[in-house]
């Protein structure tokens, strides 16, 4: 057949094909980073999602409600506004990095998107650690100026002259309870978030490997 | 380790890439499918790369799971790769140097009739124009030599039928 034979002629003769470099091939195979960056985008909203029916639980306990009655909102409503639109930039980075990596082919790129992520979620990660803290100091600060229990304790200790010594246990109580929640803190994000940002170093490594 | 692996198939797949354009060739309508098909291989391959012991040749493997993903990438959008159009096809037909506008209209025309093959047919095609043996075809493909000798045949009816119909 004469047809097929030209065919087999141009097949064999005329392919002309782009010569794809080894880093683009690798790049080929980031769906796999894409797929991390996607997973850190999701497991930040259900951990948002987690705190949020985790604060929801606690409204109703009797510390919450106590806490409540000192009628602190003009402090505490703009903390938590604040620290929502902080969540809400994260949320928006999250997306961003994951929308930048899954559209990209270029090598350089991916591995700038890759050590973008990474930085987004320590920053995420020392943001929380940040509020948590800051939380912590207001909420001591509050329960001191208004717990009844608490102005009793006042009272004994400044009636001694010794409010320094009761300033100082009541510091080091709050450094005791920061060091706590940040094992704890640490511990959880590394569960979450610690595997999949290895995974990425891992990809960036192999990248940068290929490309010297 | 494996980041020494990755390199290692990152290297092969260099090597051996025209092959993998070969197939998205055959399989796809334009420059965007073939460049996914061309991803979706590469992944697929590095998915079953632990798999590959050696026992054929790495591009005997390699068109047997780039084949299978074409196909089964094939199935899942058939009514989308269907319906191709002439400048696609015309996007991927090859300048000859020497310009013959009889010959490129002829290859064209062939071109757009292999586009109508079923996918099995394709991957017979596509490894007969690869000056492959029946034997090889077979063992590729999964079928019998006398299977690929009659779908061969059969093939080569279909395109002269709607070559000169």
């Amino acid at each position: 057949m004469d047809e097929l034979e030209l065919l087999k002629k141009d097949w064999q003769e005329n392919q002309k094909f782009p010569k794809l470099s080894k880093q683009e091939i690798y790049a080929l195979l980031h769906k796999k980073s894409s797929s991390i960056v996607k997973w850190i985008f999701i497991l930040s909203l259900i951990e948002f999602g987690f705190w949020t029916v985790l604060a929801l639980f606690m409204k109703d306990t009797e510390a919450q409600q106590r806490f409540d009655s000192y009628e602190m909102d003009h402090i505490m409503i703009p903390f938590m506004v604040i620290g929502y639109l902080i969540l809400g930039y994260f949320f928006v980075t999250f997306y961003k990095n994951y929308k930048k990596i899954s559209s990209t082919d270029s090598v350089k790129l991916l591995m700038k998107n890759i050590l973008n992520t990474r930085k987004t979620v320590k920053q995420y990660v020392l943001f929380n650690l940040v509020f948590i803290y800051i939380s912590l100091v207001i909420g001591v600060w509050i329960e001191m100026d208004k717990n009844p229990d608490f102005q009793l304790i006042t009272s004994k200790f400044t009636e001694t002259n010794e409010y320094l010594v009761m300033y100082g246990i009541v510091a080091l109580l709050t450094l005791l309870m920061m060091v706590a929640l940040t094992g704890i803190l640490l511990g959880f994000y590394y569960l979450v978030y610690g595997i999949l940002l290895k995974r990425l170093k891992k990809n960036y490594k192999v990248l940068k490997e290929i490309e010297g | 380790m494996k980041s020494t692996k990755e390199i290692e198939f990152v290297t092969l797949v260099q090597e051996h890439q025209n092959l993998i354009h070969k197939i998205c060739r055959l399989y796809t309508n334009s420059d965007a499918e073939h460049k996914d098909l061309f991803q979706e291989i590469t992944i697929q391959l590095w998915k079953a790369y632990p798999k590959f012991r050696g026992d054929a040749k790495f591009s005997t493997w390699m068109y047997r799971v780039g084949i299978n993903t074409a196909i089964s990438l094939y199935r899942k959008s058939k009514s989308r790769i269907q319906s191709f159009s002439f400048d696609d096809v015309s996007y991927k037909i090859p300048q000859t140097e020497t310009y013959d506008d009889t010959q490129d209209q002829q290859l064209k025309s062939i071109y757009a009739a292999l586009n109508h093959l079923n996918d099995i047919d394709k991957a017979v095609i596509l490894l007969y124009l690869e000056d492959k043996s029946y034997k090889e075809i077979s063992d590729t493909i999964g079928i019998s030599e006398v299977n690929a000798r009659v779908k061969m045949n059969r093939i080569k009816k279909k395109l002269k039928t709607q070559l000169n119909p």
